[in-house]
This record gives structure tokens, C-alpha cells and sequence, in this order.
């Protein structure tokens, strides 16, 4: 049984366990063909990932690079106890938290031509959206990732792929390779971390009461 | 509820993990504790993006770049592991790399003089052998037969890179030159276009208006191509062993690695080399052609290296501007026939084209690309390169772009143009850009506008911006309503900064 996260991959990587069994197969065996199809399949999915955790695009396409090659390189240890996409997932989370933990801060500046480039689900929008509105989304999406990056490597990676991606402990384990005790105690302090930074309070701050 | 509710709380209330009681009860004490409810506006409106978070897409990256940077990354990888198996130096474990614990070279001198003890001890004497000198023959054996086989060089294949105008292959004018490979023998004609045929990693030849080129011979250790015309050619460094010659007419063009131009018609023949060395031959001679020289040879007279002469600055630009085009990743031809495809670009008269950055020639052309998303520029008539658009590739399947050609001017642009600029009213302007402005933000609209005689705006479209679509409708609206006079017809484009 192929196990799978509920991130919806995209029509682009769907591909039945048949196909992509046989496709990894292909794979193994340094057919270049089959190799191309993997990468077309997937490059979008991996570049979306990366980019949705970082928040930016810095260096993306090297990030994207690094991902296929590690994927290349370990298909041959891939067990098939996952779907292609979300040991692929894996992949980048990993190579996301190796990249949060080496950079420093990210670029703070927004620029208006961001607000096309930064394509959003139709369906989440009833109207187009006016300029003041996107840009006050953006000012608000901008908040989000500088609370994220107020946290430790770990702590923002499981938070993250609990609050935003909306998975459960079970899939986040799987994707940062840990067990979900470790990651239910990790989301719960991240979530006190990020909610009252997102709320204006400080770390140091005053506590306050339970409710 | 009397203490203060919990940053993260308010979290859960809205991801609706909170019984409604428990919620009704924090929005209760938010009614009378203004900081609770200042920390339930400010995740209200995080939580609220989230959503728009998880939705977004990848930005456009350099696919192509990347998937040759990951393919040669993987494959130097396994060429460096056939490397080390072929030369029998396996991954060697740490005993074997010299660090073997003491306990076993002790134990491993101790067996090994005790085995040559015991063969000494066991072993009758024999007296020393005299050195044989003489061969030993086998009379019981009949000897084998054996047939020596040359082995047969893999033949190459050609692949069309860039098409201008009309081509025939084998005499016959095709469509589907994109669609195929191009073995030995093929020949290849040209009428008034040029066609660039790649057949290898960085070797390709361009073969010019109103020529013919013959694949005589095509394979891995020999090409012979024969042209009667212009041909020009990037080949890579030859591996030991391989021959790669130009025939034309009675001389004999040989390379190593080199990019240059061979032209053979009634007048003689001439060899250009831009870089690398060349060496022309015929029955009377031999002539090395190095980097930025030429030779020409009569057509009634023999190859003589007195006439080597070195090339102008304009002769170097023309070979440069004649460098076929190559795919960045050379695979094998058959693969990339069905991984890469035909982008054609179109255009109403000629315009020089650049996909991706890289300069094409004039379109109208074909080109062959790999999947994803292209971006195409096209030259003004003043010669500056203009974002045309991108277009979308799929693999085997030909593209098309056509491509606007910018209007000709027209009289009375000033004047019009002048009319624009005092008619725009600034104030709605200002309203339609009034949230990138308060965001310290500036930009601009690049326009091209019609006008007639009677100031009636024939189009008005906004060929460029980096204003988000809704405030460049705003933006087109405003203009479009700008009122002229009679006057003269112009046609202009201009760029307005916002």
C-alpha cells in the first residue's frame, strides 16, 4: 500500500502505482527517458514545495537541482513504501530545513511585480482581486513568514506542514523522518512561538492566563 | 471567562478545533479585554492567508538548465564510478586501505611463514631449470581458427536545430524535418533559407541559402560531408581516432576541433577558420588554416600555404554570427526526438528573434527547444531587443508563436504624442496606482496607441508593465479616455511612467 500525504500534486504528476513503479524501474536502469519524464513530472510539484516552505525564491532553482539529485541518486534505496511524490516531498523538506538552517534572513523587500507572479487558486478568490487587496494580502502572507522564521529549523518545518499544508502528525513524521510523539511535541511549542509573534507579543512577553 | 486567551487558541478556534461553547467564550472575554481582541484580529487576518499560502505555484525557473544541471550531476557521478570499476579499485574498506588492525597482521605473517615452512618441508628439492627459450608446441591441440572482425564505427545521426525558409532532404521538400533524423547518405539542400543540423554535444554545421551537403560518410569514426555552397561548422574536439573532413570539390577540408566555413563554387574554394586549425589538401599540397585565417583556392589552381592570409574584424563577426545552433544537452538523436520539439516563430516581415536569451537569426525560423515555457524577444527596426512573449513547449509537439511586428511611425507622432501626455488625466491616475504608491513603489506602462485623423483612437494596448493586470486595466481605461483633436494620423508607441 502506497502511502500518500494529502497535498494535492497536481494533475501534471498524477500517475497510477503501476505507471510509476514502472517508471522508477526505468529509472533505476539510467534509461534517460524515463529519467526526463520523472523530472517533467515532478519539477513543478518539487519547485512548489520549496518554494511554499521558504517563502521565497532565492536560489530556488539550485534548491529544485538539489532535490532531483539526491532523487536520482537514491532511487535505488527508494522502498516503494511511499508514492513517488511524497518521498519526493521528503526530499524537500529536508533539503528545506538544510537551507533554512544556513541562511540567514530572507529578503524583506515585496515588490508590486511579485503580485502577479505569485499565482493563487482561482477558486479561492469569488472577484479578481483589486490592487489594495492584493498587496494587503501579500503585507499579511509577508507577516506569516517572518514569524516562521522566528523559529528553529525544526520547530518551522513541522509548524508549517501542520498549520499551512494542513497535515496530521502521522504524515509529518514521515516527512521530517521522525516519529509523531517527537513532532506533537515539537508543533506544540512552535505553536505557542508563532501564534504570539503572529498576535504582537514578544517571546519575553508577559504570558498571561490560560483560557 | 476571566484570564486572557492564548495566542494559539485563537488559532484553533478559527481551524475550527474548538468546541463552539469554548469559542463563544473567548470571543466573550475579547469583548471586554481590548488586547485579547487585538490578538484575535491580527491571527484572524495570518490565519486567513494561509489558505492562499498553501495555494501558491511555483514561479517559472530555468527548467531546462536545471534538468541539464541535475543529468550531468548524476551522470559525472556514474561516470566516475565506471571510472574506478574499470581501473578493478573498488570502494575499499578500511582493512584494505591500510588499516588493518595489528592483531591481524600479526596473525596474517604468522600463517603466511608457516605455509612456506611447511612447503619447504614437504617438497622434494628440484634442481634449477635452464631458461626456456624455445617456444613449446601442443601437438594434441589443433589450432583454433580465428577470424578477426573489424568492429563497425556506430553510425551518427543528425538532428535539425534551426530552420529558415525551405529545405529539401533527399529531394524531397518536407515539413516534418523536426520529426526526423538524418543518416548517412542523406542529402541536404537549401533554396533561400538556412538550415543548422546538430549531430553531436557542441558539433553542428549551418548550411547556407543555395546550397547542398552530402552526408557521405557518418559514424563515429569518420564524417565526410561534400558541399557545393556555404557551409558553416562547430565540431567538437575528435576523440583519437576519429577523422572529420569537408570534401569540396578537389580539396579536402580535415578538422580536429574547430568552428569554421567552407565555401565551394565555380570561382574555387575558401576555408575560413574563426578558431581551432584546419588543414586543406589536395593532389599538389597541404595548407594550415589556424584560428583567424583564411585560404583561398582558384578554381583552376592548387592548394598553397602562401596564401593563407588572416581574417578582417568583419569576416570574424560574420563567421561568429553564422554559428549553428546547438541544443544545450546532447543526448542521442533518437531521445531527443521525442523530448525536445519545434518552436516556430513567426513574424509579418523579417525581425531578428532571441529565445531564452539566445540570438536565432532572422525570423521568420523554426528551432528546436525543449519542453516548457520559452520566452521569445524580437528586434525594433532600431534594433533593440523587445520582450515578444513567452510560449508554452510540449515534448513532439511543434510550437508556434506569431509575433507582432511593431508598427511602422507614422507623421505627427509628437504632436499626438504631445496631446497624449497634456490630456491624461493624472488625477484618476493617480487613484489607479494609489496602493503601489503608498507602498513607496513606482512603475510604468508601455503603450502603443493608433490615432486618426479625426482623433478617433484606433487600439490602444499596453504591450508591457509590471503593474498587476487589474491596476494596468485601470491604468488602460484612463488613457483610453483621453480625448484628441483633428489632426494627423500617427501610430506610436510610448512609456509613461506611473
Amino acid at each position: 500500500m502506497l502511502a500518500t500525504v494529502k497535498r494535492d500534486t497536481g494533475s501534471a504528476a498524477a500517475l497510477g502505482p503501476a505507471d510509476e513503479a514502472d517508471l522508477i524501474e526505468r529509472c533505476r536502469a539510467d534509461d534517460r527517458a524515463a529519467q526526463d519524464e520523472l523530472y517533467h513530472r515532478f519539477r513543478r510539484q518539487v519547485a512548489g514545495n520549496l518554494y511554499r516552505v521558504l517563502g521565497d525564491r532565492t536560489d530556488l532553482d539550485d534548491l529544485v537541482q538539489e532535490v532531483f539529485v539526491i532523487a536520482f541518486r537514491g532511487l535505488d534505496r527508494f522502498r516503494g513504501d511511499a508514492r513517488l511524490s511524497t518521498w519526493l516531498y521528503r526530499i524537500c523538506v529536508n533539503v528545506a530545513l538544510g537551507r533554512i538552517r544556513t541562511r540567514r534572513r530572507r529578503p524583506a523587500a515585496i515588490g508590486v511585480a511579485d503580485l502577479d507572479s505569485a499565482s493563487v487558486d482561482p477558486s479561492l478568490t469569488e472577484r479578481p482581486e483589486t490592487p489594495e487587496r492584493s498587496l494587503q494580502r501579500r503585507q499579511d502572507q509577508e507577516r506569516v513568514h517572518r514569524a516562521l522564521e522566528t523559529l528553529a529549523p525544526k520547530k518551522r518545518i513541522v509548524l508549517y506542514l501542520h498549520e499551512i499544508e494542513g497535515l496530521d502528525l502521522k504524515e509529518i513524521a514521515y516527512l521530517v523522518d521522525s516519529n509523531p510523539v517527537t513532532v506533537r511535541t515539537r508543533l506544540f511549542y512552535a505553536r505557542r512561538e508563532f501564534y504570539k509573534v503572529l498576535a504582537g507579543e514578544t517571546l519575553s512577553g508577559d504570558e498571561g492566563g490560560d483560557s | 471567562m476571566s484570564r486572557h486567551v492564548r495566542p494559539e487558541k485563537w488559532a484553533d478556534a478559527f481551524a475550527g478545533r474548538l468546541g463552539d461553547k469554548l469559542v463563544a467564550e473567548m470571543d466573550g472575554h475579547a469583548e471586554s479585554c481590548p488586547r485579547c481582541a487585538k490578538q484575535r484580529d491580527r491571527i484572524r487576518r495570518s490565519s486567513s492567508t494561509f489558505p492562499s499560502l498553501r495555494a501558491e505555484a511555483a514561479p517559472e525557473l530555468s527548467w531546462d538548465t536545471i534538468r541539464a544541471r541535475v543529468h550531468w550531476s548524476v551522470s559525472s557521478e556514474k561516470r566516475s564510478r565506471e571510472r574506478v570499476s574499470r581501473r578493478g579499485v573498488g570502494p575499499r574498506s578500511p582493512a584494505s586501505a591500510g588499516f588493518a588492525p595489528p592483531w591481524l597482521i600479526a596473525a596474517s605473517l604468522v600463517a603466511t611463514g608457516g605455509v612456506i615452512a611447511a612447503a619447504l618441508l614437504t617438497s622434494p628439492i628440484a634442481p634449477p631449470r635452464p631458461p626456456s627459450t624455445a617456444p613449446v608446441a601442443v601437438k594434441d591441440h589443433a589450432p583454433i581458427p580465428v577470424t578477426l572482425v573489424a568492429p563497425v564505427p556506430a553510425p551518427l545521426v543528425g538532428l535539425v536545430s534551426r530552420l529558415a525558409g525551405q529545405v529539401m532532404i533527399d529531394g524531397v521538400r518536407r515539413a516534418d524535418v523536426f520529426e526526423r533524423t538524418l543518416p548517412a547518405g542523406t542529402v541536404i539542400a537549401t533554396g533561400e533559407g538556412r538550415v543548422d543540423v546538430q549531430f553531436g554535444a557542441d558539433s553542428a554545421f549551418s548550411l547556407a541559402p543555395r546550397s547542398t551537403l552530402e552526408l557521405r560518410r557518418f559514424d563515429a569514426e569518420r564524417v565526410e560531408l561534400a558541399v557545393e555552397g556555404t557551409v558553416d561548422l562547430t565540431v567538437a574536439p575528435r576523440a583519437p581516432g576519429q577523422r572529420f573532413f569537408v570534401i569540396a570539390g578537389d580539396q579536402t577540408v580535415e578538422v580536429r576541433g574547430t568552428q569554421f566555413r567552407v565555401t565551394h563554387d565555380t570561382a574555387g574554394t575558401q576555408v575560413a577558420c574563426r578558431h581551432g586549425r584546419v588543414v586543406v589538401s589536395d593532389a599538389a599540397g597541404t595548407a594550415v588554416v589556424a584560428t583567424a585565417r583564411k585560404l583561398a583556392v582558384g578554381a583552376r589552381t592548387q592548394v598553397d600555404p602562401t596564401r593563407v592570409a588572416p581574417l578582417s574584424a568583419a569576416e570574424l563577426d560574420q563567421l561568429a554570427e553564422a554559428t549553428p545552433a546547438t541544443m544545450p544537452l546532447w543526448t542521442d538523436a533518437a531521445t531527443l526526438v521525442q523530448t525536445s520539439a519545434a518552436l516556430e516563430i513567426a513574424t509579418v516581415g523579417k525581425s531578428a528573434v532571441r529565445v531564452d536569451g539566445v540570438e536565432l537569426g532572422e525570423a521568420p525560423l523554426r528551432v528546436r527547444v525543449m519542453p516548457g515555457r520559452h520566452t521569445v524577444e524580437t528586434a525594433d527596426t532600431a534594433g533593440r531587443f523587445r520582450r515578444s512573449g513567452w510560449v508554452d513547449v510540449t515534448a513532439a509537439k511543434p510550437a508556434r508563436m506569431v509575433v507582432q511586428t511593431e508598427a511602422a511611425p507614422t507623421g505627427g507622432t509628437a504632436e499626438r504624442r504631445r496631446q497624449l501626455h497634456a490630456a491624461i488625466d493624472h488625477v484618476r491616475l493617480a487613484n489607479c496606482t494609489r496602493a503601489i504608491t503608498k507602498a513607496g513603489l513606482s512603475s510604468f506602462v508601455h503603450i502603443e496607441i493608433s490615432i486618426d485623423e479625426t482623433g478617433a483612437v484606433d487600439f490602444l494596448n499596453i504591450i508591457d508593465t509590471d503593474l498587476a493586470s487589474s491596476t494596468a486595466s485601470c491604468v488602460r481605461e484612463v488613457l483610453a479616455d483621453v480625448q484628441f483633436r483633428r489632426g494627423p494620423a500617427a501610430t506610436f508607441r510610448d512609456k509613461i511612467d506611473l
